[in-house]
């Protein structure tokens, strides 16, 4: 069997792993040595580093914002009617 | 002056619902929660409204209160959905790799760089698609770490999983997003 550090499939979730918490440097080591040899687990960093990116940015949640709609009419009456109610 | 007299809600309704109604939404991702979400958080703050310190703006405060809405339904949705795990989505990644643990399915050389994404509309387009029609589960799991930002810890408190699991799950809503975008990208 090989190590670990020799199977992508291996190499790509301990990668995403490393974006959630900090890996003992001999996995972050091998991941990164792994990932100068083999293009397609470059990518695939590249790939998350840049998701992660663009859904940090406030633009991101800008856009998710207006793409929802807002309250309904019925719903803003609804709550508006509970709220006199108390 | 009290600082309870600072906040009228008669006007939360129309200066704060829409808003907060967006917010809850693109979490739990259905209308009638989201408008339950949106009446029980102002309920809430009229029954907390003494507690006011003025400290933050009424709007933050009322964020605040949606959030621990947001996170107790959650809790109410796992304990009504117990019979999905973790591993529902396995044959999902595996998919992408061959025995040798290869990839079978190779990524892509997508060839943007982040500055100019959002200038990239069918980019973002299959980005905002993918992750919406993405299962339930993963999604949340995705939007609380990448674009919430909490740590493994409060998503495992949310979500009430394990750290492994939450890993777990991080890891194959990231290959399924990122699969689905190379799909749905007609750039590529």
């Amino acid at each position: 069997m090989k190590h670990w550090m020799f199977r992508c499939k291996d190499v790509s979730q301990k990668f995403s792993e490393s974006l959630d918490r900090k890996l003992p440097l001999h996995e972050r080591m091998f991941i990164r040595m792994h990932q100068l040899m083999c293009r397609y687990c470059a990518r695939f960093r590249r790939q998350l580093l840049l998701l992660r990116e663009l859904s940090r940015s406030d633009k991101f949640v800008g856009m998710r914002q207006e793409l929802s709609s807002g309250l309904s009419l019925e719903a803003r009456e609804r709550i508006k009617a509970s709220l006199k109610a108390r | 002056m009290d600082d309870a007299s600072l906040i009228n809600p008669d006007d939360w309704v129309d200066q704060y619902g829409d808003t907060l109604f967006r917010f809850a939404f693109q979490r739990v991702r259905d209308t009638n929660v989201a408008e339950e979400l949106v009446q029980e958080t102002f309920l809430a703050a009229v029954r907390a409204k003494e507690r006011f310190k003025g400290q933050s703006s009424e709007k933050t405060w009322l964020f605040g209160i949606l959030k621990h809405k947001i996170i107790d339904h959650y809790r109410r949705k796992k304990h009504q959905r117990s019979d999905m795990n973790v591993e529902d989505f396995a044959e999902t990644t595996d998919q992408f790799f061959s025995e040798n643990g290869k990839w079978r399915i190779q990524p892509i050389n997508w060839d943007i760089n982040p500055v100019e994404a959002y200038e990239q509309k069918e980019f973002m387009d299959a980005f905002y698609q993918c992750l919406s029609q993405m299962p339930q589960r993963l999604a949340d799991a995705f939007v609380h770490r990448e674009v919430d930002g909490l740590s493994t810890e409060e998503i495992c408190k949310v979500m009430e999983i394990t750290a492994s699991n939450c890993w777990v799950m991080l890891y194959r809503a990231r290959m399924l997003l990122r699969r689905c975008i190379e799909t749905n990208w007609t750039q590529i």
